[in-house]
Parts: structure tokens; sequence; C-alpha cells
């Protein structure tokens, strides 16, 4: 069955949802972003050219910069990316197939947006405060400094197993300590693993609107702390993500 | 739609809006990658399979490769840290790290094989804390 278009589902929408005109889908040049109905729901759709791989970064961007600037007009379940099908009646189909689950968790995302919190270590600073509370690390650094790789690799290896340990238990406390902080903010978190060697934070959480304002400045307090050891940021309001359990849906 | 924002000024915490709005490739792929419903074909219904261009999330695992790393960092910093102290102000000044707040709990493992050195800069905790108001006349 040869066939040489299908559609991209970007994300799951009330029906009420409308596409502004100027939303541009994935694909090059982009699509055009649709919605297609069926009872309470619609699916965020585009054409796309099946010959044409996509995961292009412009095609990541797209795809997310749609779902986020819907996320904050109106509840949205995202679609894995990649997910294409056949046609509008397939469309259908799949939102008559699991209506009231999904109808649910809209109910459940209204008003809610996430945003996640990743912080990374300053590498200077954090060993330099190992290396001022550990005798051991300070120790092995000393035997460390000045002598070449050949001369001193065990001590190396150990030092810098000694200092990889210390910043995965630092980074379990400072995750654990941050949702202690802002997490009575937040409707539910998330914890994200890490995605770099000196990663320090790295959680979702759920934000209802009216909390939003409290939420952010329990975060900034949590990074002023910090301010010296981990570079922090908030990335957001971002759509939700990690709140989406992806066979929630499929039992 | 959200743009990019850099939160307050001098403020700790950099912002960055939603749909990739910092421009960090890293930070889309992070977000989006292996997220949302995921449509099963126990479903009866017509999913395409597209070729997908290979995306791949970065697993951080620690190796030798790692630790020597982390070495080299060690061995180009410079002995003399940026606060003045000399090598042995460091290892005796743990408790000064710990009294300010900077070297407490999460060191974990590291900190249970210094436990010795903790404890002390707990002890001193008060007694700096009151020199230093003497001193500036505030804590």
């Amino acid at each position: 069955m040869a066939q040489d278009s299908g559609l991209f589902i970007y994300g799951i929408v009330p029906s009420d949802v409308e596409p502004t005109p100027d939303a541009e889908g994935v694909g090059s040049p982009p699509g055009e972003v649709s919605a297609v109905r069926h009872g309470e729901l619609a699916a965020l759709v585009s054409e796309v050219v099946l010959e044409e791989p996509l995961g292009r970064p412009a095609d990541l961007t797209a795809y997310e910069r749609l779902l986020d600037g819907t996320a904050e007009v109106a509840p949205v379940l995202p679609v894995r990316f990649g997910t294409v099908v056949t046609g509008e009646d397939a469309v259908a189909d799949l939102l008559d197939a699991h209506h009231d689950r999904f109808a649910a968790a809209l109910d459940e995302f209204e008003g809610r947006v996430q945003y996640t919190v990743h912080g990374r270590f300053d590498e200077q600073e954090f060993i330099g405060e190992l290396l001022a509370a550990s005798r051991d690390a300070a120790a092995l650094a000393e035997q460390v400094r000045g002598r070449p790789e050949g001369q001193s690799r065990e001590q190396r290896i150990r030092l810098g197993e000694m200092i990889s340990q210390s910043v995965e238990l630092r980074r379990e406390s400072e995750n654990r300590e941050l949702i202690d902080a802002v997490g009575r903010y937040a409707v539910a978190d998330a914890a994200r693993a890490p995605s770099h060697e000196m990663d320090a934070v790295h959680v979702a959480f759920l934000i209802a609107e009216e909390d939003e304002d409290e939420f952010i400045g329990a975060v900034e307090d949590f990074a002023e702390q910090r301010r010296k050891l981990i570079r922090m940021r908030l990335i957001g309001p971002l759509a939700p993500y990690d709140f989406v359990s992806a066979h929630q849906l499929v039992e | 739609m959200s743009v990019a924002t850099a939160g307050q000024p001098g403020g700790a915490l950099e912002r960055t809006g939603g749909g990739g709005a910092g421009g960090a490739l890293a930070d889309v792929v992070e977000t989006v990658l292996d997220k949302g419903v995921v449509i099963d074909a126990q479903v009866s219904i017509a999913v395409v399979g597209i070729q997908l261009l290979e995306i791949n999330a970065r697993v951080v695992i620690s190796s030798i490769e790692t630790y020597l790393r982390y070495a080299e960092a060690v061995d180009r910093m410079s002995i003399v840290p940026k606060d003045q102290k000399t090598l042995p102000d460091l290892i005796d000044g743990a408790a000064g790290a710990a009294a300010k707040g900077t070297a407490v709990a999460g060191l974990g493992k590291a900190a249970q094989e210094i436990s010795g050195a903790v404890a002390d800069s707990v002890r001193d905790r008060g007694a700096r804390r009151e020199r230093s108001r003497r001193r500036d006349g505030e804590d």
C-alpha cells in the first residue's frame, strides 16, 4: 500500500482549541497545523511526507514550540514525537478508542503547566569544597598535582572516583532538598535522569496557574542559596511532558 | 508564545521560556525525547512507520575516563585557591567551610570519611558566628 503522506500528531487537546494561523509544524517547509475533532477532544496534526526523515533540530523545536505554546492557553497531552497515522479517520479512531481517558487526563492538566529545574555544579567550586572538606581527597590531590598521568594514574583514578561519588551523593541530596523546598507549590514532581556528569538537580514540576509566582519565587530562593556552587536554570512553562505516563493509556 | 527571559537582574536563577526558546537543542531533546503518549499497536489504528533521524539522549555513566578528567581538573586548579588560602589552611579549614554553610550535607561518603572534621566544624559554628558578629556588627 503505497502512501506518500501521513498525519503527524503533536498532542491531544479539548475540542475548543484552535491552532493559531502562524503555528508551524514539522517538516521542510513546515507543515500547516490543524485540529482534527472528535467528541470533546481534538488532535493537533500536520501533514508530513513519509519519505522525508523527521527528527532534524528544526522538527524537534517546532514540535516543542507548538506544544508549549498550546500549554500556556489550554491543557494538552503531548503525543510522543514521531507518531504518524494514515489520515483523519485514523486520528478519529484513536480519539474515539481512548476518549474518556484522554478527557480525564486533560481535566487534570487544566490550568497547569510543567516547569523543569535544571542545575549544574560549578566544577571548580565543587572540587574546591570537596578538597576542603575531605583530608583524603586533599591528600590525593597533592599527590596528583604537577605529576604526569603516567606517574600518578592510580591516585588520579582514586581521586576522580571520590569526586564522582561525591557528585552523585550530593546530586541525590540536592534533588531531595529542591523537592522539599519547592514541592509544596507543585501538584506533582518527577525526578529526571541527569544529562551531564556535573548535573546537580534535575526535576520536573507540575504547577497550577495560581501557584506559579510562589513556585518561581521559591526556586529563586533555592538558587540564591547555592549561587556559587550551582548554576541553576528554570525552563518553562512547558507542556506536561513528564506527567504523561506512556503506558497509562494502553491497558 | 514564550520568550527567553534572563530572570531577575543579578539573580541566581536563569530563566528559559518553553518552546526551545533558549535556542539550545540539547534542552529541546532533553525535554521532549521519549516523553508523551505512546500510541500502541494494540489500538487498531493506522500508525505509519516513519523514518526518524537518530536522536540520542546523553546517558551519564561514570568511567575511568571521567575519573581521570576530574583528576585533570584538580591538577589544573591553582594550588592557592581564589580565596587565597594556602593548602594547609584549606585542609584545616574544613571547619570554616562548614561554618559558612557551603560544605553541608550531601558530600555523603566523603563526609563520613572525615566525620571528625565535620564534628569539629559543627562545634565551632556558634563560636565563629559570635566572633564575626562582634567584628562586623552583624551576622
